[in-house]
């Protein structure tokens, strides 16, 4: 009987790739885009996690969840490029700083347009933008999310509980503004 | 549960963080209480308009231009990627590996009080090396080398100007990213993070256990011990009472070059301490 070749292993591999890691593509640049701010920045990031996703896929374990794996290169990268950028590690950890600084709990707005929460997103600090995108944005688990970004379980959970509450603030101000606006037209 | 501990959990709920357990009594508080089934709805909305906002937001999205680049990239890449080690170890390769194998057995086990030693204080650099240079999760802030040579002595100051902030080798440049003094695992070291080869190198130096001063002649190449760490390359240098130790992901030799355009003047600096 006559028997069809197998593939090469450079092939399987590919295949294997594609299959995997390729489908997270979509996901894993709009948080690029989302952090890095515009387009071209977000492009060299992804393609650099990617290249080091392809060159590292030995280590990646089936069964697990491949876009976690994913996500953690591209902070892994995120943070390189940052260090290179500021050569510089003593920075303030804005923790301390925003510790204290929720006065309340605001209710959630109803009816939210794609910009009410994106908006708002985007002026909390960037470290509650990040767990917040991990966890509520790509339902990555808590321990994915600290993995991902190389911090503590305990920090994970107490800038998600703060930026929750810093992000309904920014909703309810933001929709607070909306309404007067209304009133005096 | 009361209507507080609820809402502290609330968001913990939607994500399926809690033990089934707290599940069940959040389940049972939310059957008698509205105001906290409100408030469970809203977080949940909230939760799907940033899904739905992430997601579908044009201005988000990869243009099809990037997407068919970036498959072709990594499509050629793959077949330009070597298969990883002990995919293709067959027949002879096997038995050369197992005659190497009982020949590192050997030395090893004639050496293995400088292994246990030495071997410790390599563990520690590449654990301050992936703790540090690569991931930033010390439990420590690392400090200035100037702090730290007020603070700790004069070792830390020579690593304030050595190596150069632009190093040439055999192979390439590499060039100085930061310069500070970090503990690992109970240890401090300074720590200088080099970009290098495309890829972050930490050079770190710290005190030799057995606190034993070893002479480093004027013109003498230092002696470099090389292996490999918990999968990284780690090249050691003895110099004086200290220990100086080159870490990284990348070519055992690259590794060396580095070391051979840095090890002399650091070591007899240090000895000079």
């Amino acid at each position: 009987m006559a028997q069809t070749p197998a593939p090469p292993a450079d092939d399987q591999a590919w295949t294997v790739f594609e299959a995997e890691a390729l489908p997270h593509v979509d996901r894993l640049f709009r948080l690029a885009r989302w952090f890095e701010g515009n387009r071209h920045e977000a492009e060299d990031l992804v393609q650099e996690t990617m290249m080091q996703a392809l060159q590292s896929f030995h280590r990646f374990q089936p069964g697990t969840n491949c876009r976690a794996w994913l996500v953690t290169i591209l902070q892994h990268v995120r943070s390189n490029r940052r260090r290179a950028r500021q050569r510089s590690l003593m920075v303030d950890d804005p923790d301390d700083r925003i510790a204290y600084t929720i006065p309340f709990v605001a209710p959630v707005p109803q009816e939210l347009t794609d910009e009410d929460v994106l908006g708002a997103l985007g002026r909390i600090p960037v470290q509650f933008q990040e767990v917040i995108v991990l966890c509520d944005v790509e339902e990555l688990t808590y321990k994915e999310t600290a993995d991902a970004l190389a911090i503590p379980l305990g920090t994970v959970m107490s800038r998600l509980h703060r930026g929750r509450a810093l992000l309904r603030s920014e909703l309810g101000a933001s929709r607070a503004a909306l309404g007067r606006r209304r009133a005096e037209t | 549960m009361e209507c507080r501990d609820v809402r502290e959990m609330t968001d913990s709920f939607l994500g399926d963080e809690l033990l089934t357990e707290t599940n069940h009594e959040i389940l049972r508080h939310l059957e008698t209480c509205a105001v906290c089934r409100a408030d469970l709805a809203a977080r949940r909305a909230l939760r799907a308009a940033m899904q739905r906002a992430f997601h579908h937001t044009r201005g988000l999205d990869p243009s099809p231009e990037f997407m068919a680049h970036l498959r072709t990239t990594l499509r050629d890449a793959a077949h330009t990627v070597r298969a990883p080690r002990g995919i293709k170890f067959r027949g002879w390769w096997a038995l050369a590996a197992t005659v190497l194998l009982a020949i590192a057995v050997g030395f090893a086990y004639r050496g293995r009080d400088w292994i246990t030693a030495a071997g410790a204080l390599a563990r520690a650099a590449v654990g301050d090396h992936r703790n540090c240079a690569l991931q930033f999760r010390l439990a420590e802030k690392p400090i200035s080398l100037e702090e730290a040579t007020q603070r700790y002595g004069a070792p830390y100051r020579v690593l304030e100007s050595l190596p150069p902030n632009d190093v040439t080798t055999v192979v390439g440049p590499a060039h100085v990213l930061e310069r500070h003094a970090c503990v690992y695992d109970g240890r401090r070291f300074a720590h200088v993070v080099l970009e290098y080869r495309g890829t972050h190198v930490s050079l770190l130096v710290t005190a030799r256990d057995d606190g034993a001063r070893v002479t480093v002649p004027d013109e003498a190449r230092p002696t470099l011990n090389e292996g490999r760490v918990d999968s990284m390359s780690v090249i050691s240098v003895q110099a004086s009472q200290y220990m100086i130790f080159f870490v990284g992901d990348l070519a055992q030799a690259d590794l060396a070059r580095l070391a051979d355009a840095v090890a002399g003047p650091l070591a007899r600096q240090l000895a000079g301490v």
